[in-house]
C-alpha cells in the first residue's frame, strides 16, 4: 500500500497542477504519475486509479481481466454507470473502446505526461538560453509536420 | 460599432426567444475544437498537452456542422489547437456559414496569410487572432520570436480582402495598463472590427481569501486598462462583461453559454474544466450538475471571471432587465462615457 499512499499525494499535486489555455494555470508539479503501475486490490481503489488516470494527459497501459494489454489514453469515465466504465481511445485504432471497471486489473502510466513542467512559471523559471532551445525544438518539430 | 447589427440583431432575438418560452439553459456560443495539435506551444497552455495520436485526431466537417445543427448557438468560436492546421477547416468553415451561423475562427496566425484564399469574406465569418499584446509581451507569451510581425501581416491581408477581424487577448495580472492600453490602439489602428479581452484563467486550491485578492486585482487591472477608454477603440463583447471585469457588476456564471465539443464528445461543465464528456448536447445539459459550478459554488470556478462563464450572463443581464438594457444601450452608442 505504500505505492497506493504515494499515488494519491502524487493526486494532490497534480489537482493544483490541472491545466486550461492559461499561463497562471499551473505551478510546475515536480511530481507526476509517469512510470508508476498501480494493481488496485479493491473496487474503490480501482475507481480511484481510474480518475488518476483521466487526469494524466499521457497513454496509459491497462491491463484486462482477458489478459489483453492495451496502450492509449482513457478520456472519459462514467463511475456511477451501470455498469461503470471508460472510454478510451487505444493508441494504434481511431475508434473509442468503452471498457467495463470490473475488467481493469492493472494501470501503468506508461505514456510521457505532457503536461508535467509546461507551465508558464516552470517556462519563465528557466534560463533564456534553454527557453530559446525549446522554442525552437517546438518551432522544428512544427515545421517537420507542415504546420509553418 | 464593433458587432454588426445584423449579428447583434441574431443574438438578441435568438435569447429574447429563449427567455419568452421560459427555457433557463441555452448555448450562446457553441466552442468548436476541430483538433488539439497547435504549431505554437505557448507556455502553460493546457489545451495541447496530449500524446500525438490524440494530437492526430480531427473532427470531420460533418461531425462539427453536426454540432453546431445539434446546438443550435446562434455563435460558432472555432479554437483548438490551431484550426488552421486542419486540413478540412475550408469546408467546416463554408458548411456552418451555410447555417448562418457568426463563426469566429480563432487562430494565431501563423498560417491566416497562406490559407487565405481558402475562405470566401462573409458577413458571418471572423478571423478572431489571438495577440496578447504589443510585440515584445505577445512573442514572450507565444515563446517565439517574430510571431507579432507575422500576425500583423496576416491581419492586414485578411482585411484587405475583405474578411472581418477581430483580435482576442488574454490578460494576466502581470500586464501592464499603459502597454495594454498602447496595444489596443495598435490593433485599432490597423482597421481590425473590434477587440476582445479576457484575464486569464487562474486555478489553484487556495484559501478563499487568496481568491478574492486575485479578483481584486484582476478588477483592479481592468479598472485601470478599461478606464478612459478612448472613442477609437471597439470592443466585440458584451459591453456589460467589461463592466464585470471592472467589478461594477456581480455575475454568477454560466457554464452551458459556451458549450464545448471536441474529438472526445460535450465537454462537461465548461470550456476550462474538463470532469467528463457526453454523447450528445442533450446529455450535457441533462446529466452535469450545474449546481456545482460557478462563484462560490466550486473551487476551481472561485477565481474565474472568463468570458467564456460570464459573457453570457452578462448578455442575459443586457436582455433580462430593464437596467441591463439601458446600460448596454448607453455603452453601446456612448462608449467612452464608463
Amino acid at each position: 500500500m505504500q505505492e497506493w499512499s504515494a499515488l494519491r499525494e502524487a493526486r494532490v499535486t497534480n489537482d493544483e497542477c490541472k491545466m486550461t489555455d492559461t499561463k497562471n494555470h499551473t505551478p510546475s508539479a515536480p511530481d507526476t504519475l509517469e512510470g508508476r503501475k498501480f494493481t488496485p486490490a479493491t473496487e474503490q481503489e480501482r475507481a480511484e486509479a481510474i480518475e488518476f488516470a483521466f487526469d494524466y494527459r499521457g497513454d496509459v497501459t491497462l491491463g484486462l481481466t482477458s489478459g489483453e494489454s492495451i496502450v492509449g489514453f482513457l478520456f472519459n469515465r462514467h463511475a456511477s454507470g451501470e455498469p461503470p466504465t471508460i472510454e478510451f481511445f487505444p493508441q494504434d485504432d481511431p475508434s473509442p473502446r468503452t471498457i467495463a471497471y470490473a475488467s481493469i486489473v492493472s494501470i501503468a502510466f506508461t505514456g510521457e505526461d505532457t503536461a508535467n513542467g509546461k507551465s508558464y512559471e516552470a517556462w519563465a523559471s528557466k534560463k533564456e538560453s534553454e527557453r530559446r532551445v525549446e522554442a525552437a525544438r517546438v518551432e522544428e518539430d512544427a515545421r517537420m509536420r507542415g504546420l509553418l | 460599432m464593433a458587432v454588426p447589427v445584423s449579428q447583434m440583431y441574431t443574438v438578441a432575438s435568438y435569447v429574447l426567444s429563449k427567455k419568452l418560452k421560459g427555457i433557463k439553459r441555452y448555448p450562446l456560443v457553441l466552442m468548436l475544437e476541430p483538433l488539439f495539435r497547435c504549431n505554437l506551444a505557448c507556455a502553460g497552455c493546457g489545451k495541447i498537452q496530449y500524446p500525438d495520436h490524440i494530437l492526430d485526431k480531427r473532427l470531420t466537417p460533418e461531425q462539427c456542422w453536426a454540432a453546431a445543427e445539434e446546438c443550435g448557438a446562434p455563435i460558432v468560436a472555432v479554437p483548438g489547437g490551431e484550426p488552421l492546421i486542419h486540413p478540412e477547416i475550408g469546408r467546416i468553415v463554408e458548411g456552418l456559414v451555410a447555417q448562418k451561423r457568426y463563426l469566429y475562427v480563432c487562430t494565431n496566425a501563423i498560417l491566416l496569410e497562406r490559407k487565405l484564399k481558402e475562405f470566401k469574406p462573409s458577413q458571418y465569418l471572423t478571423f478572431s487572432v489571438h495577440m496578447d499584446g504589443l510585440k515584445n509581451e505577445h512573442d514572450l507569451a507565444v515563446c517565439r520570436d517574430g510571431v507579432y510581425e507575422v500576425a500583423v501581416k496576416a491581419i492586414k491581408e485578411a482585411l484587405r480582402l475583405g474578411h472581418r477581424v477581430t483580435t482576442n487577448t488574454t490578460l494576466f495580472d502581470d500586464a501592464n495598463p499603459d502597454r495594454v492600453r498602447q496595444f489596443f490602439d495598435e490593433m485599432m489602428a490597423l482597421g481590425v472590427e473590434g477587440m476582445m479581452i479576457s484575464p486569464g484563467y487562474s486555478y489553484q486550491k487556495a484559501p478563499d481569501k487568496q481568491h478574492f485578492l486575485k479578483k481584486a486585482k484582476t478588477q483592479e487591472l481592468f479598472s485601470k486598462i478599461l478606464s478612459r477608454p478612448k472613442g477609437s477603440w471597439k470592443f466585440n463583447q458584451s459591453p456589460l462583461f467589461l463592466d464585470f471585469l471592472m467589478g461594477k457588476k456581480e455575475y454568477q456564471c454560466t457554464p452551458w453559454g459556451n458549450p464545448t465539443y471536441n474529438v472526445f464528445g460535450w465537454q462537461k461543465p465548461c470550456y476550462l474544466l474538463q470532469e467528463g464528456y457526453a454523447k450528445t448536447f442533450r446529455e450535457l445539459l441533462e446529466t452535469t450538475e450545474w449546481q456545482n459550478y460557478g462563484t462560490s459554488k466550486n473551487e476551481k470556478c472561485a477565481e474565474c471571471m472568463v468570458h467564456c462563464g460570464y459573457e453570457p450572463s452578462a448578455v442575459s443581464d443586457t436582455f433580462g432587465t430593464v437596467s441591463g438594457f439601458a446600460r448596454t444601450a448607453k455603452l453601446t452608442l456612448l462608449p467612452t462615457s464608463r
